[in-house]
Formats: C-alpha cells, sequence, structure tokens
C-alpha cells in the first residue's frame, strides 16, 4: 500500500479535482522519528524543561519590584498584598508579581503568535501549503523549530503544527492566571520561561514564512539600504502611512501599486515594524526596496500631527489607540485591516471599492475596516491620491504656525502637572519659558527625549498641546531627521556560523550584543548609536532588530555616515547586522542554537536544555532592550532567558515587575559540573544575571563587556573580554570595576599592556601570591585554567566519573 | 523653611501603603540617628548643585555612599566612600539577609535615596517596601510613594534649599 502524503495533487481520471490533504494523523510524529536523534523534550508541556528553569531560578533569583501594591483580578479581592500579605485566595504579593510577569510574557508570546496565525493562513491561502521554506544558505532553516518541537518543516504548510503547538500551550499557560490555583512564584517564573520559549517559536514561524513567501532578503549581507527618519518622507507626494506590524494587507497595496506604474507617485511610508517589513518585501538578491520608515511608535503620534499622511492604514500590534481620533481631526482617513485593531469602524468588506471611496472622501466616515485584501489595495492607493488633493489644498496640520506657538508658549503657567505626568520627567516648562523668549534649543534637545506618549497634554490646566508645540519648536530638526538602515537580512546562515563560531565560543570574538526592542530610551535616540558604535570599534558582533534598528539608522558620522554605512553586515567580529522586524528576533536567538548545532555537533532535536546549556555556559551573548516597553520585549528577553541568554532592558523595564539577577557573593551558586567526569568546577558568576536593568548608557557598556565572558573562553579569548571590560569602566565609570580579578584564572588571562599594574593590585590588594621573575601568578584565582573542561549545569550530560 | 511636604501627587505606581511626607530637618535627624545607613545616588548628581549636596550629606554625617548608574564618575576624586553598584542588583541584596555590604561590614538600617530617574527608583524602592524591613528615606525632587518616607514633589530651585536645610541639621 502506498503512503499518502500532505499536499496537493490530481487524479487522473477525474478532470478538475484536485485534492489537498492538510494533515494527516501522526504524520509529524512520523516525520520527527525519522529526523534521526530525538532529545529527551520534543513538543515540551508546561513541566517539560521545570528542571531546567529551577536551575536557572536557583542561580539567578527572581527580584520583584511590583508597580501596584494590590491585586484586582477577581471580585474576592480587591486584595491589598502590601508587604508580602496573602489575598483572599491565599496568593501572596511575590506570587502575583510572578503571575503578573507571567502575563506580560505570554501576552507578549500571543501578539507575536496571533501575528504569526495570520500571516501563515494568508500566505498559505496566496503560495499555497508546499510552497518550500527557504532562508537562505542553511539546511538548519528552523533552529527554534526544531530544538523545541523535535521536526524541521519543509514548507509552509508544516509550520501549521508549530502554530498550533504554540497555541495550545499559551492556552494552558493562560489558564494559570486564573484566581486559586497557583500558589508558589517560582512555578509562575517556570510558566513564563516556558511563554517566552513559546513565544521565539512564535516569531520563527512568522519571519520564516514571510521570507520564504514574500522574496523578502535570505541571510543577505548586502541587503540594499532604506530611508528613514520624519525628514526623509516626501511631503510633496499623496503619502500612504501604515502603521503596525503584519505585513499581509499591505502587500497587496505594493503590488497594486507595481501593476497600476504608481510606484514612484505615492510616497509609502511605514511605522513600527511593518515599516521593517514593507521595506524587506521583494527586496531579495539586492532589489530595490519598495517603501521609507519614518520611525518607532514614539514617532506616531508626532508624525500624525504634522498632518503628513493623507491616508493611515493600520494592521496590528503597537498602533496607538487613539490613531483614529487624531486622523480624524486631520481628515485622514484610517483603514483598519485586521481584526485587532478595529476602532469601532464599519466592516466595509462587501461593498465596492468606489462607494467605500466616496464616503472616506466625503468624510462621511472617518475610515473603514476592510479585510479583503484585493480591496485593501486597490482602495489604499486611489483613495491617497485623492486625499492628497483635498488635504494639500486646505493645508490640513495640528503643528501651530508661528503666531499660535508664542500665544501657547506665553499660555504656560509653570504648573510642573506636564511634567508629572511624563515618564521621563522632561522639562517642558523651563522649555516653554525659552521658546517664549525665541530660544528653540530646549525643545529641540527635549524633543528626541520625548517619546510622544501625549501624557502632558492630557494633564495641562491650561489645554496647550504639548506635543504640537514640541513639534513645532523642533521643526528644524525634524526635517534634518533623516539617515539609512540596511534593510532586514532575516537569519544568520550556516556558513557563517561555521566560519565564526569557534571565535565565540573561545572569546577571541569579544561576544555578540543583541540591541533590539523599542523605543523608550533613557537618553534618546542618540544612546543606540553611542552604544553601538563602542562596541563595533572594539570587535563585538551587533545585531539590530525591531524599531531599534530603524532609530540607529538616524544618526551620523562626522562624514554624514550612519553605522549602516560604516559596517559590514557579515557574522563575523566588528559587523553590524539588522536581521529585520520584532518576529526576526527569532534569528538572533537561533544564532545561539546554530552554534551549539554547527560548531559542536549537539543534536538540536528536542534538546531545549542540552543546547540552552551549552548556551549559557559557552556562547557570549547578550541582549540590550535599552527602550523596551512592549509585552513583546519581556516575552522575547524570557524566551532568551531560557535559552540561556541574558538579557539588560534600560531603567523603564524595572516595570516589568521582575528581574534575574544572581549574586556573585554567594559562591555556593557558581558551580557547574564538568562534563568529562561529573565533578564540580567554580567558575566566576558569568553571566551575573538574565534580566536586570541598566541607569544609563555608561552604566551598560561595562555591564555588556562583563557580561559576555564565559567559562570556556581561553586565555586569549579572557584577555580580550576582560581588556573591553576593563577599558570600558574606565572610560565611562571612571573605574577600574572591584571585581575584575574574579574573572582571573592565570597571568595570561591579562591585558598585556596592564599586565604589571595588575600583577601588583593582585597581590597588594587580594593577596595573590606572585612569581615576579616569571610573572606568574602562584596562588590566588579561585578557578583554574583548564582548556578542554566542559561546564554544564546538566548533571545527566556528565560522563561518569 | 522649605516645606517638603506639600505636594504628593503621585507618579503612576499607586497602593495602599505610601510614603509619609517628611520635613528636611526630620528627615537630617534621621540620617543622624541611623547606626548604618546608606546614601545611595544615581546619575542626576551630573548637576553640580546636587553633588555638592550629596558630597555634603557624605562628609557631614559620614554616610557611605552606593554610586549608582553613572554617578560614581564623580566621586573618584571626593574624599567620600563610595562604590558602584548597579540600583536594580543593590535593590536584590539589600533584600537578602547574607549580604554584608558594599564593604563587607554588615546590613543596613536606613537607605536615603538622591538624584535618582523617579520611576526607576520608585520600583526599586517597591520591592524593598514590599519584601524587607528596611527603612527607605527619598530626599529626591519628586515626592517617591514607594519610599518609607519621602519629600514631596519639589520645583529643582525648592528642592536645592531643602538639601541645604537638611546638611544644616545633620
Ligand atoms: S486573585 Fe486573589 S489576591 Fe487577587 S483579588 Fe482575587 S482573591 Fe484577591
Ligand atoms: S509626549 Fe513627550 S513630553 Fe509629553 S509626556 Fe510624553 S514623553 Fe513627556
Ligand atoms: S502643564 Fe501646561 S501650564 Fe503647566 S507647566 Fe506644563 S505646559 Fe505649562
Amino acid at each position: 500500500m502506498s503512503e499518502i502524503n500532505t499536499g496537493s495533487f490530481s487524479i487522473e481520471e477525474l478532470e478538475n479535482v484536485q485534492i489537498t490533504i492538510g494533515s494527516i494523523v501522526g504524520a509529524i510524529e512520523k516525520k520527527m522519528e525519522a529526523e534521526g536523534e530525538m532529545g529527551p523534550t520534543p513538543k515540551p508541556g508546561i513541566i517539560g524543561l521545570r528542571e531546567w528553569d529551577y536551575k536557572l531560578l536557583n542561580r539567578y533569583e527572581p527580584v520583584y519590584t511590583p508597580m501596584c501594591d494590590q491585586c484586582c483580578y477577581c471580585t474576592f479581592g480587591t486584595c491589598d498584598l502590601t508587604g508580602n500579605k496573602e489575598g483572599a485566595c491565599g496568593i501572596n504579593m511575590e506570587a502575583h508579581q510572578a503571575r503578573e510577569f507571567l502575563l506580560r510574557v505570554i501576552t507578549g508570546a500571543a501578539a507575536h503568535s496571533a501575528h504569526g496565525r495570520h500571516l501563515l493562513h494568508h500566505l498559505i491561502e496566496t503560495h499555497g501549503p508546499d510552497y518550500p521554506i527557504d532562508v537562505g544558505p542553511s539546511n538548519l532553516k528552523t533552529p527554534i523549530i526544531q530544538t523545541v518541537l523535535g521536526y524541521q518543516p519543509k514548507t509552509i504548510g508544516e509550520l501549521d503544527t508549530a502554530i498550533e503547538y504554540v497555541e495550545e500551550q499559551l492556552t494552558q499557560l493562560l489558564a494559570t492566571i486564573h484566581m486559586g490555583q497557583e500558589g508558589a512564584a517560582i512555578d509562575f517564573e517556570s510558566k513564563a520561561m516556558h511563554g517566552g520559549m513559546l513565544d521565539l517559536v512564535g516569531m520563527e514561524l512568522s519571519d520564516v514564512a514571510q521570507i520564504s513567501c514574500l522574496e523578502m532578503p535570505k541571510s543577505d549581507q548586502e541587503a540594499p539600504f532604506v530611508e528613514v527618519g520624519m525628514g526623509c518622507i516626501d511631503s510633496t507626494k499623496p503619502v500612504l502611512l501604515c502603521i503596525g506590524h503584519n505585513i499581509a494587507a499591505v502587500t497587496h497595496i505594493i503590488d497594486y501599486m507595481d501593476e497600476h506604474g504608481l510606484t514612484d507617485k505615492i510616497e509609502l511610508a511605514g511605522l513600527c515594524c511593518t515599516a521593517h517589513d514593507i521595506s524587506r518585501y521583494k527586496a531579495a538578491d539586492g532589489k530595490k526596496t519598495k517603501a521609507k520608515i519614518v520611525g518607532p511608535l514614539a514617532k506616531e503620534l508626532k508624525f500624525i500631527r504634522s498632518g503628513i499622511p493623507d491616508i493611515i492604514v493600520v494592521d496590528e500590534q503597537c498602533v496607538r489607540a487613539d490613531v483614529l481620533k487624531e486622523a480624524r481631526k486631520l481628515s485622514i482617513p484610517v483603514i483598519a485591516t485586521n481584526e485587532k485593531i478595529m476602532y469601532g469602524l464599519p466592516e466595509r468588506s462587501g461593498d465596492s471599492v468606489d462607494d467605500i471611496i466616496s464616503d472616506l472622501v466625503s468624510e462621511k466616515e472617518p475610515g473603514v475596516l476592510l479585510l479583503d485584501y484585493d480591496k485593501v489595495g486597490e482602495l489604499a492607493p486611489r483613495l491617497v491620491l485623492e486625499m492628497s488633493v483635498i488635504r494639500k489644498e486646505r493645508g490640513i496640520t495640528a503643528i501651530p504656525t508661528d503666531e499660535e506657538f508664542k500665544e501657547l508658549t506665553d499660555r504656560c503657567i509653570h504648573c510642573l502637572a506636564c511634567e508629572l505626568a511624563c515618564p521621563t520627567n522632561l522639562s517642558i516648562s523651563d522649555a516653554m519659558t525659552a521658546a517664549s523668549e525665541g530660544d528653540l534649543s530646549p525643545f529641540e534637545t527635549l524633543h528626541d527625549n520625548c517619546v510622544g506618549c501625549g501624557r502632558c497634554e492630557q494633564e495641562c490646566p491650561k489645554d496647550i498641546p504639548v506635543v504640537n508645540v514640541i513639534e513645532k519648536a523642533a521643526q528644524r530638526v525634524i526635517r534634518e531627521e533623516k539617515g539609512l538602515v540596511r534593510v532586514g537580512r532575516g537569519q544568520i546562515s550556516d556558513p557563517e556560523i561555521r566560519e565564526e563560531g569557534v571565535n565565540l565560543v573561545l572569546g577571541t570574538t569579544p561576544g555578540v550584543i543583541a540591541m533590539v526592542g523599542c523605543s523608550n530610551y533613557p537618553g534618546g535616540t542618540k544612546d543606540l548609536y553611542t552604544i553601538a558604535d563602542e562596541m563595533l570599534k572594539r570587535n563585538y558582533i551587533v545585531l539590530m532588530s525591531g524599531c531599534t534598528a530603524m532609530d540607529l539608522g538616524l544618526h551620523k558620522d562626522d562624514e554624514g555616515k550612519t553605522l549602516y554605512e560604516q559596517y559590514p553586515a557579515r557574522f563575523v567580529k566588528g559587523n553590524l547586522i539588522n536581521v529585520g522586524s520584532c518576529v526576526s528576533n527569532a534569528h538572533i536567538a537561533a544564532t545561539t542554537i546554530k552554534v551549539a548545532a554547527i560548531f559542536a555537533q549537539r543534536n538540536v532535536n528536542g534538546n531545549f536544555e542540552e543546547i540552552a546549556d551549552y548556551v549559557l555556559n559557552r556562547v557570549g551573548a547578550v541582549g540590550l532592550a535599552w527602550g523596551a516597553y512592549s509585552q513583546k520585549a519581556a516575552s522575547i528577553g524570557t524566551g532568551c532567558n531560557r535559552l540561556g541568554i541574558p538579557v539588560i532592558v534600560g531603567p523603564h523595564g524595572s516595570k516589568y515587575r521582575r528581574a534575574l539577577i544572581g549574586k556573585p557573593y554567594d559562591t555556593e551558586k557558581w558551580s557547574v559540573y564538568d562534563a568529562r567526569n561529573g565533578e564540580k568546577m567554580p567558575i566566576a558568576p558569568m553571566p551575573e544575571f538574565l534580566l536586570t536593568t541598566a541607569d544609563s548608557v555608561e552604566e551598560v557598556m561595562p555591564m555588556m563587556a562583563k557580561n559576555c565572558m564565559r567559562p570556556t573562553d581561553n586565555n586569549m579569548g579572557r584577555m580580550i573580554k576582560l581588556t573591553h571590560y576593563i577599558e570600558l569602566s574606565q572610560k565611562y565609570l571612571g573605574i577600574i570595576p572591584d571585581d575584575w580579578h574574579t574573572f582571573v584564572r592565570s597571568e595570561t588571562d591579562l591585558p598585556l599592556a596592564k599586565r604589571e599594574d595588575l600583577l601588583k593590585i593582585l597581590e597588594t590588594e587580594h593577596g595573590w601570591e606572585i612569581d615576579w621573575k616569571k610573572k606568574k601568578i602562584l596562588s590566588g584565582p579561585s578557578m583554574k585554567m583548564d582548556v578542554s573542561a566542559q561546564p554544564t549545569n546538566v548533571k545527566r550530560l556528565c560522563k561518569e566519573a | 523653611m522649605v516645606d517638603t511636604t506639600k505636594n504628593l501627587k503621585m507618579y503612576t505606581t499607586h497602593g495602599t501603603k505610601s510614603a509619609k511626607p517628611v520635613q528636611p530637618n526630620i528627615a537630617a535627624k534621621l540620617i543622624s540617628k541611623a547606626k548604618r545607613p546608606l546614601l545611595v545616588v544615581a546619575s542626576d548628581v551630573l548637576d553640580e548643585e546636587i553633588l555638592k549636596r550629596a558630597i555634603s550629606i557624605a562628609k557631614k554625617s559620614k554616610v557611605p555612599v552606593a554610586a549608582t548608574g553613572n554617578a560614581i564618575k564623580r566621586f573618584v576624586n571626593e574624599d567620600v566612600n563610595a562604590k558602584y553598584i548597579n540600583i536594580h542588583s543593590l535593590g536584590a541584596y539589600l533584600g537578602d539577609t547574607k549580604w554584608t555590604g558594599l564593604d563587607g561590614e554588615g546590613h543596613y538600617d536606613l537607605i536615603i535615596v538622591l538624584a535618582h530617574k523617579k520611576y526607576y527608583i520608585n520600583q526599586v524602592l517597591s520591592g524593598l517596601k514590599n519584601f524587607t524591613d528596611l527603612k527607605t528615606l527619598s530626599i529626591d525632587k519628586h515626592y517617591l510613594q514607594n519610599a518609607t518616607m519621602s519629600f514631596g514633589n519639589l520645583s529643582a530651585e525648592l528642592h536645592l534649599e531643602a538639601l541645604d536645610e537638611l546638611i544644616e541639621n545633620l
């Protein structure tokens, strides 16, 4: 009997009959068997990796910083949990905070996965389930799916199994939020880790599907550049603005524009990750990108208020909830294209495009909900051409005139209500005074720090539209706000890992810094440039994604070049890579899996714990979500944490309510097994945390360098990493760090140029014994240098002693 | 005399237990009476006026300084017992009875905070409020409701005046 496979086929005798077999019971399981070696945890449930989580949580203890003293989850309460009291259901503050964190994580994971589900099904509809997965020159095309689920999907249809698994598990996790039930903080934490891991799967399948089907760059080091910044938008053309994260509808707009010769006649601009993905659409093989990037969420309100967009198309995720309200004031019609954001608009998929256009042009409706993407594709370009004529004639904008500006700044009574409400406490009142005296510079500086949230306006007793005032005052800098971003290139390819893996594990490439996440930076966009510039000069590999990747492109060196233009985009030391949008973050985590699989030949299939253990002990990578605000940043970070990658978030990240911080002084916690014989061996605290916050750029630089150190660094590698740690600390904090000596195993770990001085400090301040003739350390270090040691936290991976 | 107890408008965190407003002279008394106080400062000491006052407090009452963020660079050449530490780590260690302090001499009994990002320190203080018995005192220019005691919201000028008054009373 022959086997039936999934896919579409015709039956010869029957004309016009095509049978499609979507999924066969047990087929994936069969496939999993066929993949060869299978680890212990394919498709883990909530309990599947609990032991691994417990290991991590034992060393990296949860630190809770509640946002609120109360719990109001159910009507048994509201309960006052202050001082770790118990609520009516018996849960205490600690466990409730862990639950709150879990909720953040699964919200983020659901956002990515629901995006993935929507996009995947759309692509299966347009491209067919048999469309092959192709992400570039790699055999390991879906490292996360393989590690978590234990199978390698070959077609986009086969990604369905992964999304179903994620959805089922997310439902299980969401159920545990319900009142009563779980009482142990640590198990909420383990569940949060599970949610983070699911997020990695959801992101990977989303991006793999769109890279495969939508002609996005495939591990392309030569991906083209795309313009970025409010200043790069050509407002003389009709401006079509897309906001959100899901490119499904927008591809139809781009195709319609292409087919009707409108591409050069309409300015297609994107905000947030949709912008990244528009720029990637059909940009494979060096083709020109189709759009411009305005910027991240922080620019949303400001760009709408400028009045420049003639129509707005929204899809999902990080889109302001008041887009319709704001747009309506400026006669900008809004097209909602996804069920996640409907703004109370009428669903018009059944109506003709002509009818809808007529209702929008006449402002009978402020916007429509349109889920038929062929119609969206036709409607948006036609509508923007009509609206642009009307709107430009009327010169509609919310930006005050010079006279209005003077009146507004004079109106301020300096009550400071706005500053109190401002999340970053910006000095609005002083800037008002300066502006009313003709000095715009304080507002120009403030503009870069302002995240465009509009909270100030909600508080002002004099009804001053503060955001408009800032935007008016900053017109000069906004005009100059333009730069270039290298279009997201997708995965790191297998050949690149083959070449670079050894340098990463031995430490001779000092580390990977992954700068990801949103735009809530404590000190404005320049922060990112300062960090990336410093780390690139020091030969770190810098990976970028999402809104951070956009903002990095806004700053230039003295010769007017952005970092993307200065540094090549190959996965080797000193290179700068933009992987893509929010869902492309999966590739960053996947890179560490690839190192374990390709460089160290570890089996990945259903083998999460072993891979994560490898990453934790050997791959010097640190995630930095400097402006994190979305729940998605919490889930991405937590997924990385379970995989053994430490993450630093900016100071606002303290509002996620919990960190995972190790205690360097608790020496018991800092040991691993040597897999060769199962013996315990002490290690230095590395990485020192899994999730923590930092206050400023100056603080974060040495933190990153320090936490790229790993037990497997060879002498050369440790020397390089230690040099950067000490130098960055001296440069940015003005001190030699207190703990540098804890990372020294032998004199050859010491930075060459400073070796003698440092030996002296080791002798005098730390009581180490030095043989001065040979310049050797005789005694002192708590760890031995043993190049062939195989550090692991998992006892079962050790050979018997 | 500056009244530092007037504007108690909260920022975002709401709860059932909020900081008691405190006047500068009382704050000074608390610091003077503490056995193991710790002055925790952050990046706002880059402001010369604040720095001067932070140093005065540290010197006059011999309080050791935890310089968080990038604050340490302003203390390098000062005759003050200051050490760098990350504020979130400090928050974690302060809740651990096994920790022996920045100098190895034991736990602290009063944490004084100055020159911080309000949203950031308020979170760290929330951890201390809920999970430790530590007394915390904010002499920052924002009302930090998660401290045990705090100045109310103050303008920059009044804040400096309040700090001067506190220093006089040490
Ligand atoms: S879930 Fe528990 S703590 Fe929360 S309100 Fe209900 S009874 Fe109170
Ligand atoms: S819009 Fe800008 S200035 Fe206003 S509260 Fe938000 S961040 Fe502060
Ligand atoms: S709230 Fe309004 S009046 Fe008060 S300081 Fe701010 S801008 Fe001025």
